[in-house]
């Protein structure tokens, strides 16, 4: 699992190319983009999960938390997924509906990897475009910290914070945004050196704009394609990271679920013969990460045609 | 029997967006010992009709046609026969020296390689020749520096290594694509000079690929000029300076700045090059010509003799074409080879070539 | 090169004095951490505590005497859950183990997906470069913790294989699922790196030279397109080794195989702030080592890099 630096080096090159010539990207772009089928599949998965996440509940006739008495102590021969009892996707150990927890895992994850994602792009963004605008000593300082932040095990901090501070929601979304922003502040810096020359940058500061203010008008939009693609790269890898917690017990706590979780649960029932406990939630996640992974590339492609 | 002809020559690319038509139809020939010169803009197709015959066209590219080189049919031959071919009787320099030499290897294992590759000698032996070489295109202090690595050299000394590395085997044939382009001005008068004197010491025949017509003047023999994939003119370079007798021709003649023009302005051929992925239907030039005609956007001229040596694919009368003409003289834009005092000019004549990118290694899908 | 080395650790040295110091305050601003007190701690830990740092110092004397502990005698000091165990030895016991199948996971990684990606390079758009491909999509939604049931659900439960769990340093049956349930994903990636630098430098002018000097294609890929095209690969490297040892907790948790992540995850579970804090900062000095070999690796390819 890896966003590609060396292609995401390449699309800011080629969006800045794009910027002198003085035509917009993003028509193009969009053409290429419709026809790239494994992109638009993925973005249909994703609807279609989002779907789930929000409509799911309508359709669930059992609450998330509900415990099927008739199933319970026998879920392998009374749980599975059933139309007639209406657990359509079977019951979980403990007798509660799967699919009310599923549709609650999907929004909780979903939740997690997109509020991640942002936390990380915003603050990655604007450290990387500070540093590149500010340049000279306080850049050097600034990416001197970056450098010494990277090699830190930041799984293990993570965990760290989460003991000690405890296990909840707003923790795991500090812990994993703050943590994943390096990458996008490196790259966000490179480009707004490039930028930093431009005519129209040296017009702002020349007719005496606030540098902040340019940052945040000028620098930061031309950025924009750069950090659409990194966004959508970045929140499958904000659930991954999210579910890898949850699946050590570390991360989102009962009543509430996620995926990790889920797969978690499932896996350590399945030699019970409770298979469906570990498929749904799996499926889940999978056709979602599969999701975001074609549309980001898809997207990237679409910014900067390459034949790789 | 020329040394190279080539017949009915076509590349295409596939692309996303359509099929590309790089060049069409070429018929050229080569003699031993003679120095043709192919002149286009960027995007007219010589770039791609070279890397055609050497079989280097990128993975999405398709020749079609036939070449024979010594008689031996080598379009589209299979890699062992091309092999043979390669380096051993034609060589290949290309246009921006920094990007093909390999950056990661020493020069002189760059160097040594071809020669225990086709000459099967051994590396130390291998290595005192390319230094022998390296000294022959004028590089000081060669033995002490072929040790080093591409970037460690300057942008004019490394296109020598290039040459140098071109020559090795001493080929009958060296093409030379836009060989001066991502050079300073004044290394590219000194490159010039050095592939002239070259190609009389070794006495083989050259085919020069260039946008600058002062380039071509200074050291060809023949000219073929391209223009969206196809040849529109060619002749002997005397009389194809001095009376151009196609329209696009005059245009990049006229566009040429001389010292003693009069005025400021620049004069430049109005409009862009045609779009090859959707060709005209008729003469790709048309859109931009100022003798065009009724049935010049619907049918494609021949290329046609009409004088000893010298062929026109245009529809307009030859002598409309030649009474407008402005004279230009050859000596004005003439560069390195003919006479150093020239060089002075070498600056005004540059500029002509300038702002035309070059051409990628691959054309994008 | 001797001289980028030494400045090179000229900045690993503080990183890594500067992760000591970030996660000893940690330990200290938590809430129930053992040296603010409000903890009962057995009594014998806390006399093993008193005597290591003195937790009536104030808390710069605590903190030098524990870099010092580290420093000079590689002793993270004594666990806060159990009595007369040391941290060392909590943690000793299961590096072995770690080491085995995380090295064994990462030159298969490496390996086989560069394998993988030059194949799918070299023949682009053929059978094989979609088969690669494919596997490398499927692959990288398949991290550890979905590749660990899925393995033992095919292997143990369905087929009885392999052991389900647990280590035998004699018996390799034990390694084969942790190897793969730890190594696909990264396989993955680094044949997705590999396939499309691989490409990129197949197209480049000074491969075009190669071949217009009339090399054989197979000696234009190994001599002229390969060592560049590894760059990419290399500069990954540093984070995949991050993330093997970070995927190891879920190994040793699913697999039972008992090596440091265990350590750390028992610890979490107990709050033994000292254990996770020893495996932190062993994890944290280990991946700033390599991550050092790594630049030196890539300087002595690229000749560019000044040293």
């Amino acid at each position: 699992m890896v966003i590609q630096q060396d292609k995401m080096q390449s699309l800011a090159t080629r969006m800045s190319q794009d910027e002198v010539k003085g035509r917009s990207p993003w028509a193009d772009a969009r053409k290429r983009f419709l026809r790239n089928k494994a992109a638009m599949t993925g973005l249909i998965i994703l609807i279609g999960v989002a779907l789930f996440a929000l409509l799911g509940n309508q359709f669930a006739q059992w609450s998330n938390e509900d415990l099927d008495f008739t199933v319970m102590g026998q879920v392998a021969t009374m749980g599975m997924p059933s139309l007639e009892n209406g657990h359509y996707f079977g019951t979980d150990d403990l007798g509660r509906d799967l699919f009310a927890r599923t549709v609650q895992g999907t929004q909780i994850s979903l939740m997690v990897g997109i509020v991640g994602a942002a936390i990380a792009v915003i603050v990655g963004t604007l450290y990387g475009a500070t540093a590149g605008y500010v340049g000279g000593r306080t850049d050097q300082i600034m990416m001197r910290a970056v450098d010494i932040l990277m090699s830190i095990p930041y799984m293990f901090v993570l965990i760290l914070l989460l003991v000690m501070f405890g296990r909840s929601i707003a923790m795991l979304f500090l812990g994993i945004g703050l943590i994943s922003w390096l990458d996008m502040s490196r790259i966000v810096r490179g480009q707004t050196l490039s930028l930093k020359n431009r005519e129209f940058i040296e017009a702002a500061r020349a007719t005496g704009v606030p540098s902040w203010k340019i940052i945040i008008r000028h620098i930061v939009p031309n950025l924009l394609g750069l950090v659409a693609v990194y966004a959508t790269l970045l929140v499958p890898l904000m659930i991954l990271t999210e579910s890898f917690i949850s699946f050590l017990g570390l991360g989102v706590q009962e009543p509430l679920t996620s995926w990790g979780a889920l797969i978690s649960e499932g896996a350590g029932t399945m030699n019970y013969g409770t298979l469906w406990q570990l498929a749904f939630p799996l499926f889940f996640f999978v056709i979602t990460l599969f999701g975001f992974f074609f549309v980001g590339d898809g997207l990237r492609d679409a910014l900067d045609p390459k034949d790789r | 029997m020329a040394l190279l002809e080539i017949d009915d020559l076509s590349v295409r690319f596939a692309t996303n967006d359509g099929e590309v038509q790089a060049v069409n139809q070429v018929n050229l020939s080569v003699e031993a010992g003679e120095t043709l010169g192919i002149v286009g803009e960027s995007g007219s197709g010589k770039s791609q009709l070279s890397f055609a015959l050497m079989g280097l066209l990128a993975r999405n590219g398709r020749a079609s046609g036939n070449v024979r080189f010594d008689g031996q049919q080598i379009l589209n031959a299979p890699p062992k026969v091309l092999n043979r071919i390669r380096a051993e009787k034609i060589a290949m320099i290309f246009q921006d020296p920094m990007t093909s030499l390999n950056p990661y290897m020493r020069v002189s294992d760059q160097m040594a390689e071809v020669l225990t590759l086709h000459k099967g000698m051994s590396k130390k032996q291998a290595v005192t020749e390319a230094v022998r070489m390296l000294d022959a295109v004028k590089i000081p202090d060669a033995k002490g520096r072929v040790r080093l690595y591409p970037h460690e050299f300057s942008g004019g000394m490394r296109q020598r290594v290039m040459i140098a590395m071109a020559l090795l085997c001493r080929p009958q044939l060296l093409i030379a694509d836009e060989p001066t382009t991502a050079l300073d001005v004044t290394v590219q008068a000194q490159i010039m000079t050095l592939l002239a004197d070259l190609q009389r010491e070794f006495g083989m025949a050259m085919i020069l690929i260039t946008h600058d017509l002062g380039v071509v003047a200074g050291s060809c023999e023949r000219v073929a000029v391209m223009y969206g994939g196809r040849i529109r003119e060619t002749g002997p370079v005397g009389p194809l300076f001095a009376e151009p007798a196609h329209p696009y021709t005059q245009g990049l003649l006229h566009a040429i700045p001389r010292i003693n023009q009069d005025g400021d302005e620049l004069s430049a051929i109005p409009g862009s090059p045609p779009n090859m992925t959707q060709p005209p239907a008729g003469c790709a030039f048309e859109p931009r010509c100022p003798y065009r005609r009724e049935g010049c956007d619907s049918q494609r001229p021949p290329l046609e003799v009409f004088a000893p040596g010298r062929a026109r694919a245009c529809f307009a009368p030859l002598p409309d074409v030649l009474a407008r003409q402005q004279t230009v003289h050859l000596r004005d834009i003439a560069i390195g080879a003919e006479d150093p005092v020239q060089e002075e000019a070498t600056p005004m004549a540059a500029i002509a070539g300038a702002g035309m990118a070059g051409t990628p290694s691959k054309v994008d899908e | 090169m001797f001289a980028y080395i030494m400045r090179r650790l000229a900045v690993a040295v503080p990183t890594l004095l500067l992760l000591i110091v970030f996660s000893f305050i940690l330990m200290h601003l938590a809430p129930g951490g053992p040296f603010t007190q409000e903890r009962e701690l057995p009594p014998q830990v806390l006399a093993n505590l008193n005597a290591k740092y003195g937790l009536d110092d104030p808390l710069w004397k605590q903190i030098i005497s524990y870099i010092w502990g580290i420093v000079a005698h590689f002793d993270f000091g004594p666990s806060f859950v159990y009595p007369d165990r040391s941290v060392n030895e909590l943690v000793a016991a299961g590096f072995p183990v770690t080491l085995t199948y995380g090295s064994l996971a990462f030159i298969a990684a490496v390996v086989m997906g560069v394998g993988l990606g030059v194949v799918a390079a070299i023949w682009h758009n053929s059978f094989l470069d979609y088969l690669a491909v494919g596997i490398s999509i499927g692959a990288q939604v398949l991290p550890n913790f979905v590749m660990a049931p899925i393995l033992v659900l095919i292997f143990t439960l369905w087929y009885g294989l392999l052991p389900g769990g647990g280590w035998s340093f004699s018996d390799p049956s034990f390694w084969i699922m942790p190897v793969i349930a730890l190594g696909t994903s990264y396989m993955a990636s680094i044949a997705r790196i590999t396939r499309s630098s691989m490409l990129e430098v197949l197209g480049s002018n000074h491969i075009r030279t190669a071949r217009a000097k009339g090399m054989p294609e197979h000696r234009v890929i190994i001599r002229h397109a390969l060592k560049p095209a590894m760059l990419p690969v290399i500069s990954y490297l540093g984070p995949v080794f991050v993330s093997m040892i970070t995927g190891s907790v879920v190994i040793d948790i699913y697999f039972s195989t008992g090596g440091i992540g265990k350590a750390f995850v028992d610890s979490a579970l107990n709050r033994d702030y000292a254990v996770m804090m020893g495996v932190t900062i062993l994890v944290g000095a280990l991946t700033i080592v390599f991550n050092l070999v790594v630049d030196v690796l890539y300087a002595w390819i690229d000749p560019k890099i000044r040293y």
